[in-house]
């Protein structure tokens, strides 16, 4: 079976982790356990009428001690860039670390995931802001991994631009 | 400072001559030597003053050192500082022992445990060696362990034996960290092939860019508890084995030569690959021929024969053998004797065993199985075998039921069996067979009772069969006549055979036979010739059989006339029935044993 390697980018604590978990095993945990270096998953999905297996690098967030060590994504077929919708700061932190990614792996499918969605109350992501995101290219879900909306399909448009390539 | 000192210099010698008359000379001497002699002053001033020269020194000290080095001298400078550099340290230590120990921390922990990995390795390879050496001694403490904790033998060598197993092997594509091809040694636990080795790639790139950053050098080995990972990296690709125990450095040079020759025949799909291990698929042979299982040494019964080896090979085979023999013969006896207990008619009351003869005491009935044949079906020797066996009765049933057969000689279609003191036959027999029967068992040893439903008496059958022929039986005679008709001798000869047979058949039965001879007419005429005209037939048939001397008294003869018709006159034919004689027998019980023999004597005598 065709195998791809997707890695999870984004700052600490947006979700990462929570997203491959509720992809992965269906469930969710309100706890933070912060991901120390990499926690490899995998899971069978179809796109375009092909079984493929994701194999997920769930990479530990960028936060104010460590950087994203590039190597991590030597080779990665596409990655989910994830947002924190609540704060708005990992939006500007997530699109920065993308500038890097893409100079130096290049460019590869990516799916922007705005996640916590079901907290809408909290939400600090505006309209305008996602439009114009949107004509910059991006492919956007907002996702929740607490209620698992969307979750599935912002993996699912991955697989697929994956595969489209 | 150096200004300062110059001044100095040059006022004092102002002050030393102070002369006026040779002033243009000093003028000039001065103009010409001033400067050299402040030269000189500061120098002078530069060797003699500590300070300076130390500042001096310090200068060019570091690049002193370095030149002296690059002369290729370093070794003169080693051992000139080494003193020093000793003695600095001693002094460091004795000062504050913790400024050494933080500096020298980063290296002292690699170091430590390189050397103990060392150390351990060296200790398992004298170990081999050791317990190579000690090789009969260690396999009968083997099979001591193996009696001790139930294993088996060979789960022992293979557990002390094992020295490792290479339990999986991961191809891997070294950029992305996708497994391209995965082989999992038979019974061997297997993870998931994809996540395994994806984290192993991780685990690489984090050991690359945290300890050897900018080299290309990989992790060789990670070891988690027995479990140890040995990784070889390629341009392209990567494979690691999962080993149980610890396998030789060798082992690598085998997985080194698979990753180069997978390196050069799949170069181009390494290099274009996107993901799908289709391609790679092909490569399992050669990375399966890394899966492999390396014992300590080879069994130990293929190890060199010596001829002393033989020989004790050949001893405990003999010795081995007869005890084998001798157990075997004790065994298959045991059985025997086992076997002997359940005999019918055969009691083993005590059996000793001495030398090679076996003495069993008890009991037998004569009527039982002959013991020395029962031995010989064994398979053993009936000479071996000293038999005292005293005779005796024996209750059991089934000789019972033999003891019955040999003194009642059952007629053939009838058996004998016992059950609980009961005789049981079966089948069907003749009177006096019966009779015999009933006088005689309960005499026999063992039966008290006879239980004779199962028992036909065929006597009694016959009896009733013979009755039933004689009353079917129609003699004939004319119209109106009271003589037989012709033709009809034949009819009255067999009945005359059948009313002996009857007669005969009786008399053990204890049954007394009566025969009415019943005398008809068809109706035509007046009934109370019709009567007379019966019973004169009647008496025309008593007479004939009293002329084959028939016993008189057993012979009534009856008109009937019309009275009991045969058959119905509407056709001539039944008219014709109807004129005739038939016979009707009675069986009466002999009334007492006394008349008994009276009536067998008015048996007819031949
Ligand atoms: N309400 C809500 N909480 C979420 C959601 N996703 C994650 N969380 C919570 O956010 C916290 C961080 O989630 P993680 O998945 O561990 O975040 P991460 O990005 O993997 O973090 P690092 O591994 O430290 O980089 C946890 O307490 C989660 O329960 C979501 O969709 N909704
Ligand atoms: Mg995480």
């Amino acid at each position: 079976m065709l195998q791809k390697k997707v890695c999870m980018l984004g700052s600490f604590s947006v979700g990462k982790s929570s997203l491959v978990r509720r992809f992965v095993e269906s469930m969710f945990d309100e706890q933070y356990h912060t991901t120390i270096g990499v926690k490899v998953d995998k899971k069978v999905v179809n796109a375009n009428d092909e079984d493929l297996t994701l194999v997920l690098w769930d990479i530990y967030g960028e936060d104010v001690f460590q950087k994203m060590r590039m190597s991590y994504l030597r080779g990665m077929h596409g990655y989910l860039l994830v947002v924190d919708g609540t704060r708005r700061q990992t939006l500007d932190d997530a699109l920065r670390l993308n500038d890097r990614v893409v100079s130096e792996i290049g460019k590869v499918p990516a799916v922007l995931a705005l996640n916590k969605f079901d907290l809408t109350d909290q939400w600090e992501i505006e309209p305008d802001r996602e439009t114009q995101l949107a004509a910059a290219g991006w492919t956007l879900e907002r996702t929740s991994a607490k209620t698992g909306d969307a979750v599935e399909k912002a993996f699912l448009h991955l697989a697929q631009a994956i595969m489209a390539k | 400072m150096a200004e300062q000192a110059q001044r100095r210099a040059f006022e004092a010698q102002a002050q030393e001559k102070p002369t006026h008359n040779n002033h243009a000379y000093e003028e000039l001497r001065h103009l010409i030597v001033a400067p050299e002699q402040e030269g000189i002053a500061t120098i002078q001033e530069r060797l003699d003053n500590l300070e300076k020269r130390t500042a001096d020194v310090s200068v060019v000290v570091a690049e002193a050192i370095q030149m002296r080095r690059e002369k290729g001298d370093d070794l003169a400078l080693a051992a000139a500082l080494a003193p020093t550099i000793q003695e600095t340290l001693r002094e460091s230590v004795r000062r504050d022992p913790h400024v050494l120990a933080d500096a020298l921390f980063p290296v002292m922990g690699p170091a430590i445990r390189k050397s103990i990995a060392e150390t351990l390795r060296g200790m398992l390879e004298s170990f081999n060696e050791a317990l190579e050496h000690s090789l009969s001694w260690r396999g009968i403490k083997w099979r001591i362990e193996g009696f001790r904790t139930g294993k088996p033998f060979a789960e022992i060598v293979l557990m002390h034996s094992l020295l490792y197993r290479v339990e999986q092997v991961f191809l891997i594509h070294r950029e992305t960290g996708l497994v391209l091809n995965h082989v999992v040694a038979p019974s061997a636990p297997a993870q998931d092939a994809a996540m395994v080795a994806g984290l192993l790639s991780a685990i690489q790139q984090f050991a690359r860019d945290s300890f050897q950053p900018g080299q290309t050098e990989n992790l060789g080995n990670m070891t988690f508890d027995e479990l140890q990972i040995r990784v070889v990296s390629g341009p392209n690709a990567v494979i690691a084995a999962a080993i149980r125990g610890h396998a030789p450095e060798a082992y690598n040079l085998a997985m080194n030569e698979t990753l180069e020759e997978i390196q050069r025949h799949y170069s181009s799909a390494l290099a274009h690959f996107t993901g799908d291990p289709g391609p790679f698929r092909a490569a399992e042979p050669q990375i399966a021929r890394l899966l492999e299982t390396q014992y300590r040494e080879k069994p130990p019964e293929t190890r060199r024969p010596r001829a002393a080896m033989i020989a004790g090979a050949i001893a405990a085979v003999l010795l081995l053998g007869w005890a084998g023999y001798s157990t075997y013969l004790l065994i298959e006896w045991s059985r025997f004797l086992s076997e002997l207990r359940k005999q019918p008619g055969i009691v083993v009351v005590s059996y000793t065993k001495d030398g090679r003869t076996f003495h069993i005491q008890g009991f037998r009935d004569p009527l039982s199985e002959d013991p020395k044949k029962l031995i010989s079906q064994a398979g053993l020797d009936p000479d071996s075998a000293d038999l005292q066996l005293a005779p005796y009765y024996s209750l059991d049933d089934a000789i019972v039921a033999r003891r019955a057969t040999a003194l009642l000689h059952p007629p053939a279609g009838v058996t004998l069996s016992a059950k609980n003191g009961e005789l049981i036959p079966e089948g069907s027999a003749p009177q006096n067979w019966i009779a015999q029967l009933e006088e005689k068992a309960p005499w026999i040893a063992g039966v008290s009772r006879v239980d004779e439903s199962h028992l036909q008496n065929s006597s009694l059958r016959q009896l009733n069969a013979l009755r039933g022929t004689l009353e079917s039986v129609v003699l004939l005679f004319p119209l109106g006549r009271a003589e037989l008709d012709s033709g009809q001798e034949t009819n009255l000869a067999q009945s005359e055979k059948n009313i002996r047979a009857l007669i005969a058949q009786a008399v053990p039965l204890r049954q007394v036979v009566t025969v009415e001879l019943v005398g008809h007419t068809d109706i035509t005429g007046v009934e109370a010739a019709n009567l007379t005209l019966s019973r004169e037939r009647a008496d025309q048939i008593r007479a004939a059989l009293l002329h084959n001397s028939v016993n008189s008294a057993i012979l009534l003869p009856r008109g009937v006339g019309t009275s009991q018709p045969l058959h119905d006159e509407s056709s001539e034919e039944g008219r014709r029935l109807n004129r005739s004689v038939t016979f009707k027998v009675t069986l009466s019980p002999l009334p007492a044993a006394g008349t008994a023999s009276s009536a067998s004597g008015a048996a007819p005598a031949n």
